[in-house]
């Protein structure tokens, strides 16, 4: 069974679309990702799931149930909210059985949860604080803690991270995978960092202009991006308007780009005619190969510690290039190779 | 249902109350001042039968009406002067220095709104009555208002001095202005708004002030409300108190709907303090 | 702060604060002495208890007391319970509210007396409502409705003024809770009136606070609204007052006087207390 469904959702705010056709399944367990630039609509998604918003059309299941016109109130959700949106007046230890009392669960089974929230969370010395007494990371727990008491089918991070700092980021965002994990919950959840997506999903929706451009496993987005929009928007990417010239065998093709001709090999074959194709900065093979040999002049380059930026020019088409050796030395020019399992076919050119 | 359905619902009935809330009442009211004396407005017509300005010119010409607004009418504007004169320097010290004790400051500013109105109008009396000045009535009700309305005078002036800026001030001083320049191009500017808001704040309720105008002006001393306050009582005459009551009203709506704008331009925090 | 400091700063509050201090600071000490028998307008000054213990025989004093306190608690509480959904459905600016808000507020530009009188057309003997009941044939004949005798007129006349300032002060403090707060509560099951419970009326506490106060302290010492509208064997604290002082019978009137700020300090301490209370869910820190 799905923990979430939700199909063909789209939102109209007037004449404004902010979300369109949007359909896609999470299982039970399964971490999910909603990962697009700011304004792409990955909150009122979200508030269409936990139920603050209606579709304009479109369906939400939750738990194989049709709840599209059930209130927040009576969904089976719980929201991490990107504010905490803690209760100012109740002490941690209220705001985290805030959801149970609510429910009227027994007070043994709740003081029972509290204290499983809170031992996991480590929050048991500021169960009686209020939550203006807490730091930052601790605020987060507990915005955490009050949706995790809940045991809902499914969690709903709102940018749950972006008020921390950088270090600390780092390890509530294992803290949570962790929990959900544990707990073995359904999750979904919204970011616009493209390193927290890589890092914590089981699959990633790319969100842009209230669409899901691309769905699949980190590897998959970054691997095999199907736009030019996924392709720059995860990791960096060199992308070329190419024109195919001719069928080079099975899975190969001969390319006129603007840095010449290029081989490429490709499971999938190309969507049209003239498309855009990409590779990454990365994949770029020091010397000559047997194809797409290239040499570049280097008008920049830019030393970021285990590896140097370099900015080259191609047939008068720039172009980046990553380094792992550092040792290119001062020469104003290189020669490398593409391999054709590099190059990357991406949307038709209209 | 959906909230944008409640939302129209709830608006449609609240236009209904809005009718009752004001519309009905006012129109009586204008209606009741227009009835014209020969022929008198009984139950079974829905409108006087006969309307006419009479009872507006009758009581021009033949009642305390005019004595009441030329007393409501110097009072009021001599009142804001004196009120923002009292006010500007403890205004300043609270919008423009720290020191400790402020806050308790501000709460004793207060104090005038706390004190029901008739006990300080009838204490003032007795007063009064003590030092011999029960007489000088027009400068003893000048003199209480000015002190009931420093509170709003000294709260308005005191956010208007905040908002003067110290770079401008600096500015001026490293230019060479002298204390007056300074004056000139830093805080006049600034104050402006506060002090319209003030002089307008102060006038509209002092020609609303009932308590002290009618304790210290008893009996011959007669302003707007007092004037209202015995036409409704002892001597009640429906078109006659509706005309007073529209004198009353009318003037200070206009002049609340201005000094609200004023108020939002001056200083957004302040426009939630009355209208 | 040197003491050339301290000075000027003196100086500038002289005017202001200074002439306050004077002013009412004379006043109740006139009033609290008058009702002691000192500073007597015309016989002899001396200190005496007898116009406390012969004012608490006197039955008018005594009603005086109870119905100031019942107008002044049920003006604040209606004043209060009318603006509470109209703040909360106000939280948030949607087309139309504006012209809601203006049309709520409008009571606050309309002077006592005139709102005494408009209210007084409409209920009048051959008045609106008269009118409207008979038409509709509930009512044979016109009822007299001025005056009533259980001071209904007078709390709705309170009630109209007031619920516009109540109002102004709920909407501020409720709208100050985030947008984020209030949905967390759905999300957690907090149904609309949990919500209100739970999360609105603790967090709202001040402000509904200081608007009972204000309107209990209003209302409590109401004089206007009591002589137009309210029922006539009904007296008024401040009605009582200024009936003993136009008869020169100042130490009495200040003996009301002192009644009247008396309760209004210790009514507001209840009142602050008792809303806290039940506002927080029955605790009181
Ligand atoms: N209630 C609303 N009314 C009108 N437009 C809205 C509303 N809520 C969101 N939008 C618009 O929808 C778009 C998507 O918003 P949102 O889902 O918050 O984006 P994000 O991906 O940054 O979370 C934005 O352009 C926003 O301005
Ligand atoms: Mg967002």
């Amino acid at each position: 069974m799905k923990a979430v469904s939700v199909k063909n959702a789209s939102m109209h705010f007037g004449d404004f679309t902010a979300v369109q056709d949007v359909s896609f399944d999470v299982g039970e367990g399964e971490f999910i990702t909603l990962l697009g630039p700011s304004g792409c609509g990955k909150t009122t998604l979200l508030k269409m799931i936990s139920g603050f918003l209606q579709p304009s059309s479109g369906i939400i299941e939750i738990g194989g149930k049709d709840v599209t016109h059930v209130p927040p109130e009576r969904r089976d959700t719980a929201m991490c909210f990107q504010s905490y949106a803690l209760f100012p007046h109740l002490s941690v230890a209220d705001n985290l059985q805030f959801g149970l009392k609510q429910k009227r669960l027994l007070t043994a089974e709740r003081k029972q949860r509290l204290q499983d929230v809170a031992t996991k969370l480590d929050l048991t010395a500021q169960l009686d604080k209020l939550p203006n007494q807490l730091s930052g990371g601790q605020q987060q727990r507990v915005a955490l803690g009050r949706a995790l008491t809940m045991r809902p089918s499914v969690v709903l991070f709102d940018e749950p991270l972006s008020n921390l700092d950088a270090k600390l980021r780092d390890s509530v965002r294992m803290e949570i995978r962790k929990i959900q994990r544990d707990y073995n919950l359904a999750a979904i959840y919204v970011t616009h960092d493209q390193g927290e997506a890589l890092a914590m999903s089981d699959r990633i929706l790319i969100m842009n202009n209230g669409r899901i451009e691309q769905a699949g496993t980190p590897h998959e987005i970054y691997g095999t991006p199907n736009t030019s929009f996924v392709a720059d928007f995860i990791g960096d990417a060199n992308i070329l308007d190419a024109e195919v010239i001719g069928e080079e065998g099975a899975g190969r093709w001969r390319l006129g780009t603007q840095i010449g001709e290029l081989i490429a090999a490709s499971a999938a074959p190309p969507v049209a005619k003239t498309l855009k194709v990409c590779w990454r900065p990365e994949k770029a093979q020091f010397g000559p190969g047997t194809e797409n040999t290239i040499t570049a002049d280097i008008t920049h380059r830019a030393f970021q510690g285990n590896y140097t930026d370099l900015f080259v020019m191609i047939a008068s088409a720039p172009q980046r290039v990553q380094w792992r050796d550092n040792a290119v030395g001062l020469a104003d020019s290189l020669t490398m190779h593409i391999r054709p399992e590099d190059i990357i076919f991406l949307e038709a050119i209209a | 249902m959906t909230r944008l359905n409640l939302n129209k619902i709830l608006l449609w009935a609240l236009f209904g109350l809005c009718v009752i809330w004001l519309v009905i009442p006012f129109t009586i009211a204008i209606l009741w001042s227009l009835v014209d004396p020969s022929q008198p407005w009984t139950p079974d017509h829905l409108l006087p039968p006969s309307m006419s300005f009479y009872r507006w010119g009758y009581l021009w010409a033949h009642s305390s009406l005019k004595i009441a607004m030329f007393n409501s009418y110097m009072l009021a504007p001599s009142v804001a002067i004196v009120t923002l004169t009292l006010a500007m320097p403890t205004a300043y010290a609270l919008g423009r220095i720290n020191f400790p004790g402020k806050e308790v400051v501000k709460l004793l500013v207060l104090l005038p709104l706390v004190v029901p109105g008739f006990v300080t109008a009838i204490f003032f009396t007795a007063i009064l009555f003590q030092l011999g000045l029960n007489a000088w009535r027009f400068g003893a009700i000048l003199f209480a208002h000015s002190i009931l309305f420093l509170p709003y005078a000294i709260r308005i002036m005191s956010v208007s001095f905040e908002t003067v800026r110290q770079d401008h001030i600096d500015a001026a001083r490293d230019l060479g202005a002298s204390t007056f320049e300074r004056w000139k191009v830093a805080y006049i500017p600034a104050l402006k708004p506060g002090i319209m808001a003030t002089l307008l704040i102060v006038f509209i309720y002092s020609i609303e002030e009932f308590a002290i105008a009618f304790i210290v002006g008893s009996p011959n001393f007669t302003t707007i409300p007092t004037l209202l306050f015995t036409n409704l009582g002892a001597n009640f005459i429906r078109p006659n108190a509706a005309v007073i009551s529209l004198i009353l009203v009318v003037p200070n709506v206009i002049l609340m709907l201005f000094l609200e704008r004023l108020l939002r331009s001056a200083n957004p925090a302040l426009s939630s303090g009355k209208g | 702060m040197t003491w050339r400091s301290w000075l000027k700063l003196g100086l500038l509050l002289a005017p202001g604060l200074g002439l306050i201090l004077v002013f009412i600071g004379s006043v109740v000490y006139i009033a609290i002495a008058q009702s002691f028998g000192l500073f007597s307008l015309s016989g002899e000054s001396e200190f005496s208890l007898e116009y406390w213990s012969r004012m608490f025989e006197r039955l008018t004093y005594n009603r005086a007391i109870g119905y100031s306190l019942y107008v002044g608690f049920a003006s604040a509480f209606l004043a209060v319970l009318f603006a509470y959904p109209l703040a909360v459905w106000l939280r948030r600016p949607f087309p139309g509210s504006l012209t809601i808000s203006a049309v709520l507020k409008a009571p606050l530009l309309v002077h006592g007396l005139v709102a005494a009188f408009l209210y007084v057309n409409i209920i009048s003997y051959h008045g609106l409502v008269n009118q409207i009941m008979q038409g509709l044939g509930i009512w044979d004949g016109p009822h007299r409705l001025q005056n009533d005798s259980r001071a209904i007129g007078v709390l709705i006349l309170q009630t109209w003024k007031n619920m516009p300032f109540a109002l102004l002060l709920l909407v501020g403090s409720v709208s100050a809770i985030s947008d984020d707060v209030l949905d967390a509560a759905a999300d957690l099951g907090a149904g609309p009136f949990a919500r209100f419970r739970r999360v609105i009326a603790p967090l709202s506490v001040s402000a509904t606070q200081a608007a009972l106060v204000i309107v209990f302290v209003g209302a409590l010492a109401d004089f206007s609204f009591q002589v137009i509208a309210g029922p006539v064997n009904k007296q008024s604290l401040s009605q009582l007052m200024v009936f003993f002082k136009g008869y020169g019978r100042w130490h009495d009137a200040a003996v009301v006087a002192v009644t009247l700020m008396g309760l209004g300090i210790a009514g507001s301490a209840l009142l602050a207390l008792v809303s806290r209370f039940i506002l927080r869910g029955g605790r009181l820190s």
